[in-house]
């Protein structure tokens, strides 16, 4: 019977294709838009979860401010931080709290290896006659290099020595150095940050993964911290990289630098200590917020393509109320007429829902292509969007399959 | 009609009244009729008399107001919608003025549809849907569309449909009201020939040429049998 009802339902559909065609319209539209924006959404976090963990495992991030705080707590089976939940980037943004004794204390923390305090500086970034604001501009030591395991197209990274004598070299990035120098060789030529003149030293080899948190990280300017502070006139730390000794000593080492940090800050805890997990679930968080709020306004065009379903679905009863009567004269009973109507308009929804999957299968190749990001359709989005329109088709077409249903088969003969 | 042969209807004291808005109307009043297994019944009467109420209700498309109605010894008063469905699926095949195909589906497709609502095999319905559109003369046109054909071929493939589940009775409503008088004879004669063949054929129409065809006659009139005409 409900084979027999979906062959009606194709005879039908395709008996009326342009009625058929734009009453789908708006499943696959929304089907279309939900599957784009959690798809690159999804892309986006598999990006960025891949740089970070090629960072390796055995990183904790120390910032200034409380980031994520619950989530770490809850981990350690801490006490809950009375804030609750939820992300203040306030405290990561404002003035830094962290200061050279805390690095200086992380360093002498147990398993810990290397540290490496950095500081973002505003700049322009100049090379005779071609003025560059993109880059990012960080003054660090020279370990934050080798934490980070940077390799070099040209020169090296600057030196300890470099940085106590607060020199003016500069280490850049492969875009930078391909707006500034194109082709040509960097290394020894002077570029001008806040009118003084830098050495470049070397450049860091392109890296295969593609933009970080919205800005390359092959866009990029490293300073020695000493010679940035000097230059910015406000020396701050605005975070600090620590390599652990082994990705085992990650729990207890956190542990131990909150712990010596708090004395260090009079109890208070006014800094967060990140693993490379914490810091990915902060941006997750982020861009998880984001994403089911895109993905709330796409569904609305879930929701009018519905009402379009069910309005299609209330005037082809009338139309073929005639047939109704037919069928009902031959024996049809309720409940065969309003299957049949039901699974018409679920075919619509979900044959909709596939062409709205298919469509953006194809601007997933599209996007990839042109925007640097792989949009991500996993198994999961297939299911919703397939669960989605077959719920969508039942919901709006449970009231125009039950008004067929209850047509009167007397009258329903005498219509035209 | 042979003496010892299984009443199909039954009717006692039946009467419908209809009580709406528009007034109180008796449709059918004190209606006793009986019909056997192999009659050939005209239902005759001027529009207005109750005919049609009453072919609604010996279709089960319809219940009467009171009496008792038996289908086939089944006393019908106590059945429900879904019951009165699976009742005129298995006893009653529908032949209409208008012929009533449904003009998406190809002959074939229309013949069948009662078989799919009773819910057999697909074997057996191409099976039967060869058998009765070879009885009614259509074999070749079973991938047709209705609404390529001529009127007296879509009243024969109507014709065929209301056999496929082999029924108690054809119930056929002004069947050659929409034909030419070729046509229309063509049709009687097809009725005629099955109900020689067996079926019970009740044909409800005002034109007294297809009442010939019949051999009992009930004329209807202000919602009584005027008249009971047993011919041969």
């Amino acid at each position: 019977m409900i084979l027999q009802n979906i062959k009606m339902a194709f005879i039908s559909i395709r008996s009326a294709k342009l009625r058929s065609f734009l009453t789908m319209l708006g499943i696959i539209i929304g089907v279309f838009a939900v599957l784009m924006m959690i798809g690159v959404g999804d892309g986006v976090k598999s990006q960025v979860s891949g740089q970070v963990s090629s960072l390796g495992t055995n990183l904790l991030t120390v910032t200034s401010g409380q980031l994520g705080s619950t989530s770490s707590s809850a981990k350690n089976g801490q006490q809950q931080k009375a804030s609750g939940g939820g992300l203040n980037l306030a405290g990561a943004l404002g003035s830094s709290t962290l200061t050279q004794q805390d690095v200086e204390s992380i360093d002498k923390t147990k398993n810990v290896s290397k540290t490496a305090p950095y500081n973002i500086v505003t700049s322009t970034v100049g090379y005779q006659q071609l003025l560059t604001s993109s880059p990012f501009i960080i003054g660090t030591t020279p370990s934050y290099s080798s934490i980070r395991k940077e390799e070099f197209a040209e020169g090296r990274f600057f030196t300890e020595e470099e940085n106590l004598k607060e020199s003016n070299v500069a280490v850049i990035g492969a875009d930078t150095k391909q707006n500034l120098f194109a082709e040509g060789i960097a290394e020894g030529k002077e570029i001008v940050l806040r009118g003084q003149k830098f050495s470049v030293i070397g450049v860091i080899q392109k890296a295969d993964t593609g933009p970080s948190l919205g800005a390359s990280s092959d866009d990029v300017v490293y300073l020695p911290i000493n010679t940035a502070n000097k230059l910015s006139g406000s020396p701050q730390i605005f975070r600090i990289l620590v390599e652990v000794n082994s990705a085992e000593n990650i729990a207890s080492t956190q542990k131990a630098i909150t712990a010596q940090l708090s004395a260090n800050h009079q109890g208070q805890e006014d800094f967060s200590v990140l693993t490379q997990e914490d810091l990915l679930s902060a941006f997750n968080t982020i861009l998880d917020l984001l994403t089911s709020f895109v993905v709330a306004i796409a569904s609305i065009s879930l929701l009018v393509g519905g009402i379009g379903i069910m309005n299609i679905m209330l005037v082809t009863v009338s139309e073929r109320t005639r047939e109704i009567g037919i069928r009902k004269a031959l024996g049809a009973t309720s409940s065969n007429i309003l299957s049949q109507f039901l699974i018409e308009a679920i075919i619509l929804s979900v044959f909709g829902g596939l062409l709205g999957l298919g469509l953006s299968y194809l601007a997933g190749i599209l996007v990839a292509r042109l925007a640097n990001i792989t949009p991500v359709f996993s198994l999961k989005a297939l299911v919703l969007a397939l669960g989605v329109s077959l719920f969508v088709g039942v919901v709006f077409g449970v009231a125009p399959a039950i008004k067929a249903a209850r047509k009167n088969p007397i009258q329903a003969l005498k219509s035209l | 009609m042979p003496k010892n042969s299984k009443i199909v209807i039954s009717m006692k004291s039946l009467s419908k009244r209809f009580d709406d808005e528009a007034g109180v109307l008796d449709a059918l009043k004190n209606i006793n009729i009986e019909i056997a297994s192999g009659d050939f019944v005209a239902i005759m009467g001027p529009s207005g008399s109750g005919k049609s109420t009453l072919m609604n209700i010996i279709g089960l498309l319809d219940k009467a107001t009171s009496g008792v109605f038996e289908l086939d010894g089944v006393d019908i008063a106590s059945l429900g919608q879904k019951q009165l469905a699976k009742l005129r699926r298995d006893k009653i095949g529908f032949v209409f003025q208008s012929f009533n195909l449904l003009p998406r589906l190809s002959v074939a497709q229309n013949v069948e549809l009662p078989m799919v609502y009773s819910k057999k095999s697909a074997a057996e319905r191409s099976k039967k849907v060869t058998e009765v559109l070879r009885k009614v003369g259509l074999s070749d046109k079973a991938n047709n569309k209705s609404n390529r054909m001529s009127g007296g071929q879509v009243q024969r493939v109507a014709i065929a449909r209301a056999l496929t589940n082999s029924p108690s009775l054809i119930l056929a409503d002004e069947p050659t009201g929409n034909l030419d008088t070729k046509n229309g004879i063509e049709i009687m004669n097809l009725l005629r020939d099955l109900n020689k063949q067996g079926v019970t054929v009740i044909v409800v129409t005002h034109n007294p040429e297809v009442g010939d065809y019949a051999n009992k006659v009930l004329s209807v009139r202000d919602g009584e049998i005027h008249n009971k005409q047993v011919k041969k």
